[in-house]
């Protein structure tokens, strides 16, 4: 059969979000590849610079709805090592517990995404069933299910008091049992099996070559963590790295399962141990903050390490750049693809957790022509 | 001749087909969302996304061939309605002969192989990866479910009769994953699977070329599954067919989801070393006459 082009994107079933891969394939299998972005580019970035420091951290919630926590918590961070604030104890266990939470309920979005990708339509609609457990005990301390506006400077500005932490348990307990469940079918189902092992394969060598970060690095065999450093409350929790070695998807299946169940244990800890005092500080919303200043704030998102760098001009930021996961991960996802079959695109894809739109860049195209600026060119603008 | 003509237009035919075809569709759906803690749509939904879909516009792109997507679904559609002329429902008159067995296997797989045709028709790159999916996956059933017919038929003399096949349990089993091949459901979606190439083979298919393909689908799945009632269960009289039948689908829907997506050389492997050694067992023994009966 002869060469043609398929294309996988920009609008496609298998997609949630505009992503355009351009797949060669001869007959079933792909030999050549393209990816390419842009079509959701929202310039948050620049936004960001004209905005006070607080009303930043506002817009830096909406950068994406899954990961919405941790982009707040990144920020949060730079401008408290900026202001030279330090967040009360009980706040950060607070942070703890919502980033779990948000893990919980961003890993479940994932896996069933991943099963709705090889035509598993009873566990997609399972694990969506399960899904609205952590997203009611978000809703239960925050109030709200998607941008829950808990961080600011300082601390977090919603408590959780005794009467909701039994009905968290209450419900993590619940919780726990469907993860077994998951567990035993990732590892004995010989369908799931068959169309997850040795598909996307992206050895330790690569993922270490090609900058991989989140469960994908950690499915391939590398025990690179953020939290393992101990940021925030993290330190006096015993938190491990959940790492695979078979290197393709179904050890990074396999990665996002253990991680929830990880992170339950975490919260339960947090909850238990989390100490007693305020869970923010008085700070004036107007900020100053000495010009010129720059700080690079890292937190382990549920996709990988989420960078933000920070660069202080006074009232307002001077430039704020954000490095979502997805983005490290676009350039291992070639690697992935090399030689699969069109049935495996699907669920490499997806196995990545890709977030497009936060990850989006722009592209500049003149008369119908892409254009690549240099790096003059970029100081000139 | 009266009665010819009732039998083809009225039932088991062309509208009898249609209604019972798209009602145990609806129930399909109903017992799926079930499995899956939704409430689903009600039963008659397929009629009504059906009278949907002919309201629109016919489409043709550019690289198609607009004779023959016109062609394929009525083509589709008549056989299917053809075949079940064939099967002796409820103790109606069916059109009998020595070796119609060959002829009732014959429409049913013209009845699938227009639908592959229908997507190299359309010209799009989606729909011909659909279609060679589909033409591979026929390959892949098609031996198994001939032989496990030809079993019966050496067992009822080449006819289509009313048979319990109790006693030759992978005849049942070639048979029935002969019926999931042709009406494709998981994990034998191989050709539709959406995730990857949006539609197989129907990817380009609107308004009515793409509702009589709906209606082509609704006839297959119920010439098959009440093919299936006669030819391995013995039939009965009217409660007990639409008994067995209803079994047969919940049976049917109960694997299409506990099974996720195998891949195309998965699904051959699978019909040509498993399937295929099992149900030649059955013929041998029938060949033989080792325990049979």
């Amino acid at each position: 059969m002869s060469n043609f082009c398929l294309p996988f994107g920009p609008q496609h079933p298998g997609l949630v979000e505009p992503i355009h891969v351009k797949l060669e394939v001869e007959g079933e299998k792909v030999i050549g590849y393209d990816i390419k972005f842009g079509y959701s580019h929202r310039g948050i970035e620049k936004s960001l610079e004209k905005r006070q420091w607080i009303k930043g951290i506002f817009l830096a919630e909406r950068v994406c709805g899954i990961c919405s926590h941790c982009h707040t918590l990144a920020i949060t961070q730079g401008i408290e090592t900026l202001a030279n604030i330090q967040p009360t104890g009980r706040s950060e266990y607070i942070r703890v517990v919502m980033a779990e939470l948000e893990r919980l309920h961003s890993h479940l979005l994932t896996l069933g995404v991943c099963f709705h990708e090889i035509g598993f339509g009873t566990i997609f609609q399972y694990m969506f069933r399960d899904r609205e457990i952590p997203m009611e005990l978000l809703e239960l301390i925050s109030g709200n299910r998607v941008n829950y506006g808990m961080n600011i400077p300082g601390g977090v500005r919603r408590d959780i008091e005794n009467h909701k932490v039994k009905i968290i348990m209450q419900k993590l307990d619940k919780l726990e049992g469907r993860f077994d469940y998951y567990l035993k079918l990732l590892e004995k189902d010989i369908i799931v099996k068959k169309r997850t092992q040795n598909v996307g394969v992206l050895s330790k060598k690569d993922a270490i070559k090609l900058g991989a970060t989140g469960p994908v690095r950690r499915a391939s065999g590398i025990s690179t963590d953020f939290r393992k450093t101990g940021p925030g409350a993290y330190g006096d929790l015993s938190f491990y790295a959940v790492t695979e070695n078979g290197c393709d998807v179904h050890s990074r299946l396999l990665v996002r399962t253990k991680e929830c169940e990880a992170s339950i244990s975490l919260i339960r800890e947090a909850l238990r141990n989390m100490p007693e005092g305020d869970i923010n500080k008085k700070v004036p919303p107007i900020m100053n903050i000495e010009k010129g200043r720059e700080t690079i704030s890292r937190v382990e998102a549920q996709r990988g390490e989420l960078i933000y760098y920070l660069r202080s001009n006074g009232m307002m930021p001077y430039r704020i750049k954000i490095k979502t996961p997805t983005y490290a991960n676009y350039v291992p996802l070639g690697e992935m693809l090399k030689g699969s079959l069109i049935s495996d695109v699907p669920i490499t894809v997806a196995s990545l957790d890709p977030c497009v739109t936060c990850a989006d860049r722009m592209t500049v195209v003149k008369n119908g022509k892409e254009k690549i600026y240099t790096k003059e060119e970029l100081k000139r603008l | 001749m009266i009665w010819d003509i009732f039998s083809i237009i009225i039932f088991p035919g062309l509208f009898g087909a249609i209604i019972i075809g798209l009602l145990y569709e609806g129930l399909g759906r109903k017992i799926t969302a079930r499995m899956q803690h939704r409430r689903g749509p009600p039963i008659h939904q397929p009629f009504f996304d059906w009278i949907k879909t002919m309201t629109k516009e016919n489409i043709t792109p550019k690289a198609g061939n607009s004779f023959l997507m016109t062609l394929c679904p009525i083509v589709s559609l008549a056989a299917a309605v053809s075949a079940i002329l064939f099967v002796p429902i409820l103790g109606l008159p069916a059109i009998v002969f020595e070796g119609n067995i060959f002829v009732f296997l014959y429409f049913l797989l013209i009845s699938v192989v227009f639908v592959a045709v229908a997507g190299f028709a359309t010209g799009s790159p989606f729909g011909i990866i659909g279609s060679s999916r589909e033409i591979i996956q026929i390959i892949s059933y098609e031996l198994p479910f001939i032989i496990s017919l030809i079993t019966l038929g050496f067992l009822t003399g080449f006819q289509i009769t009313p048979f319990t096949a109790v006693y030759f349990p992978f005849t049942i089993f070639g048979f029935m994953l002969g019926i999931m091949g042709k009406l494709g459901l998981p994990p034998f979606h191989i050709p539709e699977a959406e995730q990857e190439i949006v539609a197989g083979p129907m990817t380009e298919f609107t308004g009515p070329r793409l509702g009589i393909f709906q209606l082509s689908h609704a006839a297959l799945l119920w010439v098959l599954v009440s093919s299936a009632t006669v030819m391995l269960f013995g039939g009965g009289t009217i409660i007990e067919f639409f008994i067995k039948s209803v079994i047969i689908l919940l049976v049917l829907m109960f694997i299409k989801n506990i099974f996720s997506r195998a891949k195309i050389n998965q699904a051959f492997k699978f019909y040509w070393l498993v399937v295929m050694p099992l149900v030649l067992i059955d013929l041998v023994r029938v060949l033989t006459g080792f325990m049979v009966g």
